[in-house]
C-alpha cells in the first residue's frame, strides 16, 4: 500500500493510536513510522488529541512493590539491568568471578604453549561461569585480527550435552541491544569459530557472551530461547 | 497549569539522569498511567508489571524525549498504551469475551461514562465538543477502543455487530473527529 497521501496517513495514524491496528498492519506502520516523519507528526497529533481520554480515568495508586522493581532495574550500581542482561548472573557475580578468573586466565590463557601465537599480548577473553561463579568456558580472542578473525574457545572438565540440543554462543552488545549469535560450540577442550570482521570490532566493545541451551541446530527465532548456562564479561589481558 | 510544568522540569532532570526526579515523575502520574493500563489488560496485577515495564522503559529512553514534540504525559502514554496491547495480544494473557463484557459492565457501574468523565475534565473541552458532535455508535466504539485496546473483531462481538459495521463506525468517527478538531484549531 502506498502512503502518499496525507488523509489516509492521518486515518491509519489514528487507527493505530486509537490500538485498533492489529498483527502485521501494526508491524508494518511502526516499521513506517522510523522512516516517516510527516507519519509520526500524525501519529504524534493523535495521541494528543486523544489524551483527555485518558487523563479523565480515575487513578489507581500501584502498590509499593512496583517501584521497587523499577528502582532496582534502572539503578546504575547494576549497570546493564534493564532488559535480557538482567535477567543473566554474571552482573550478581562480577566480583566473586574476579578471582576465579584470574585462576583461570592462568590455567588456560598464559600457560597454553601450543596457543601463544594466537594470543598477542593485548587480547580479550571471557571467561563464561554458571550462577554460583564457577567457570566453565573461556572465550579468547585478538582484538587487532584483519583477515579471517578467530574465537578461541575451550571447555573446562568433561562437559556434557544433552542429546538433541546444541550450544550457542552469544555477544552480548550492553544496553537494550539484542544479543547476537556466534555460533555453536561443541564439548571439545579447544575449538575456533570464524567470524565476520565487524563482529570482531563490536565483540571487543561488547558487555560479555553467554551460552544457551538450544534445539540441535541452534536457536530458531535469532535470540536466545534455552536456558543461559554460562555467562562473562569481556576483559582485556 | 502548573502540575504539568513541574512534571516538563522533571523530564529535564531525568535526562541528566537524576533519579529523585524520575522517583517524583513516577508519584505524580503513577496513578493515571496505572488507570489507563488496568482498562486495557483488565487485571491489576498484570496492568502492574505493564506499568514495571513501561517505567524501566521511559528511564532508558528519556534522553530521546527531546526530540518526540509532545507533551511528556502524551508521551508516557503512549508507552504505557504500546505495551498493554501488545501485552493483551500475547495469546496467553487474552480474556475470554465474557469476562470482558462483565468488566465493562463494572467499569459502567457506577462510575461516569467517558463522555460524562471527560467534562469533568474541565480543560479539555475541545475533544469532548467533538465527540459529541458523533453518533453515539461512533463514539461508543471509539472509546471502547481507546479505553480497552479492543480490536475490530472484539468490538464486533461486543457490540453485536457485523466486522464492516464496526470498521465503518471508527472510521468515520475518526473522520468527523478530525474534521471538527482541526477546525477548531487543536
Amino acid at each position: 500500500m502506498r502512503l502518499n497521501n496525507r488523509h489516509a496517513k492521518s486515518m491509519l495514524a489514528a487507527e493505530y493510536v486509537l490500538g485498533t491496528l492489529h498483527g502485521k498492519a501494526r508491524d508494518r506502520l511502526e516499521l513506517w513510522l522510523r522512516t516517516d516523519p510527516a507519519l509520526r507528526l500524525e501519529v504524534n497529533a493523535w495521541q494528543e488529541h486523544l489524551m483527555p481520554l485518558a487523563t479523565s480515568l480515575p487513578e489507581h495508586v500501584p502498590h509499593e512493590r512496583v517501584w521497587r522493581s523499577i528502582e532496582a532495574r534502572i539503578n546504575p550500581a547494576a549497570p546493564a539491568s534493564s532488559g535480557w542482561l538482567a535477567s543473566l548472573a554474571f552482573w550478581r557475580w562480577s566480583s566473586a568471578l574476579s578471582a576465579a578468573a584470574a585462576a583461570v586466565l592462568f590455567g588456560f590463557i598464559a600457560l597454553s604453549p601450543k596457543d601463544q601465537t594466537f594470543m598477542p599480548a593485548n587480547g580479550m577473553v571471557v571467561v563464561m561461569a554458571d550462577d554460583k561463579a564457577d567457570p566453565h568456558v573461556t572465550v579468547a580472542w585478538s582484538p587487532d585480527s584483519r583477515a579471517k578473525p578467530k574465537l578461541r574457545v575451550r571447555v573446562m572438565g568433561h562437559a556434557e550435552m544433552a542429546p538433541g540440543t546444541a550450544w550457542e554462543l552469544w555477544m552480548l552488545p550492553g544496553g537494550d541491544e539484542p544479543p547476537k549469535s556466534c555460533g555453536l560450540i561443541t564439548t571439545h577442550d579447544t575449538q575456533y569459530i570464524e567470524i565476520p570482521v565487524d563482529m570482531l570490532r563490536r565483540l571487543t566493545n561488547a558487555a560479555g557472551m553467554a551460552m544457551s541451551v538450544e534445539p540441535a541446530g541452534g536457536s530458531p527465532t535469532g535470540a536466545p530461547t534455552g536456558p543461559v548456562l554460562y555467562s562473562g564479561k569481556a576483559v582485556s589481558i | 497549569m502548573s502540575v504539568s510544568d513541574n512534571i516538563d522540569d522533571l523530564m529535564a532532570r531525568c535526562v541528566l539522569h537524576d533519579q529523585r526526579a524520575f522517583q517524583e515523575l513516577y508519584r505524580r502520574t503513577s496513578g493515571r498511567l496505572l488507570a489507563v493500563a488496568m482498562r486495557i489488560v483488565r487485571r491489576r496485577d498484570w496492568a502492574e508489571d505493564v506499568l514495571q515495564e513501561s517505567f524501566v522503559n521511559i528511564w532508558n529512553h528519556v534522553p530521546e524525549y527531546r526530540r518526540v514534540k509532545s507533551a511528556p504525559m502524551t508521551w508516557m502514554t503512549a508507552i504505557v498504551r504500546n505495551r498493554a496491547l501488545d501485552w493483551v495480544r500475547r495469546p496467553k494473557h487474552e480474556t475470554s469475551s465474557d469476562d470482558l463484557d462483565e468488566m465493562i459492565a463494572n467499569w459502567a457501574d457506577g462510575a461516569a461514562g467517558p463522555h460524562e468523565r471527560l467534562q469533568m475534565a474541565g480543560d479539555r473541552v475541545q475533544l469532548d465538543e467533538c465527540l459529541g458532535q458523533l453518533s453515539g455508535q461512533q463514539r461508543q466504539s471509539i472509546a471502547l477502543a481507546y479505553y480497552h485496546g479492543l480490536s475490530h473483531s472484539e468490538l464486533a462481538s461486543h457490540m453485536d455487530q457485523p466486522l464492516g459495521t464496526i470498521k465503518t463506525w471508527i472510521r468515520r468517527g475518526l473522520e468527523k473527529l478530525r474534521g471538527c478538531l482541526e477546525s477548531a484549531g487543536a
